[in-house]
């Protein structure tokens, strides 16, 4: 494996590890979900461009749809899961809550 | 050996999200717990595609990638209507 390839992957594999000690040890779900939502895709990231020096067009291919995929997607769904917690529980240990006030209409609701 | 120390990182990754998933303790921690395990497991798959300079399973990544964000999606409207279900 070259250098550059080697430097991305453990980089990323380095910062894969971080988010999931942060899921495993920060204590409110919103933190927990800050180490899910930011990390770990910054983390595949890495080991996806790694990859790709070292597989060539063919892979750098695949690895640049899946990248893709997952950024665009995943903010997405770590952002519904944080409305839907904020939603269903008590949020008081927030210093600024800028979701708090009158109900959002739901997806649900319109039309 | 460097292929090692990072796929071994991913396993810790997936090892601290699946203690997670089962510790809970709301059901929005499980699903992100379990995004957790995806994502290392899209990483591991990655490093051994550049160890092994076999781009076949490459594949995967991209179906992992959408199959989880729609039960992501899907669980998260289950948990928001949970207490209002008609």
């Amino acid at each position: 494996m070259s250098v550059v390839a080697s430097v991305f992957i453990l980089a990323g594999a380095l910062l894969a590890a971080l988010a999931g000690i942060g899921v495993l040890r920060f204590d409110t779900a919103y933190a927990r979900f800050h180490a899910a939502g930011k990390a770990s895709p910054v983390a595949f990231l890495l080991v996806a461009i790694g990859a790709a020096v070292e597989l060539g067009w063919a892979g750098a291919a695949l690895l640049a749809v899946a990248s893709t995929a997952l950024v665009l997607t995943l903010p997405v769904g770590v952002h519904l899961l944080f409305r839907a917690v904020h939603r269903t529980t008590t949020s008081d240990h927030l210093r600024v809550d800028d979701l708090a006030g009158p109900e959002q209409p739901s997806l649900d609701d319109q039309g | 050996m460097i292929a090692v120390v990072a796929v071994g990182a991913f396993v810790v990754a997936a090892v601290a999200g699946a203690v997670r998933l089962l510790r809970g303790p709301t059901l929005a921690d499980r699903v992100a717990a379990l995004d957790v395990v995806l994502i290392s497991t899209m990483g591991a798959i990655a490093v051994d595609a550049a160890e092994s300079g076999d781009t076949t399973n490459l594949q995967i990544l991209v179906v992992i990638a959408i199959i989880g964000f729609t039960a992501t999606v899907a669980a998260s409207r289950f948990i928001e209507h949970e207490d209002r279900r008609p």
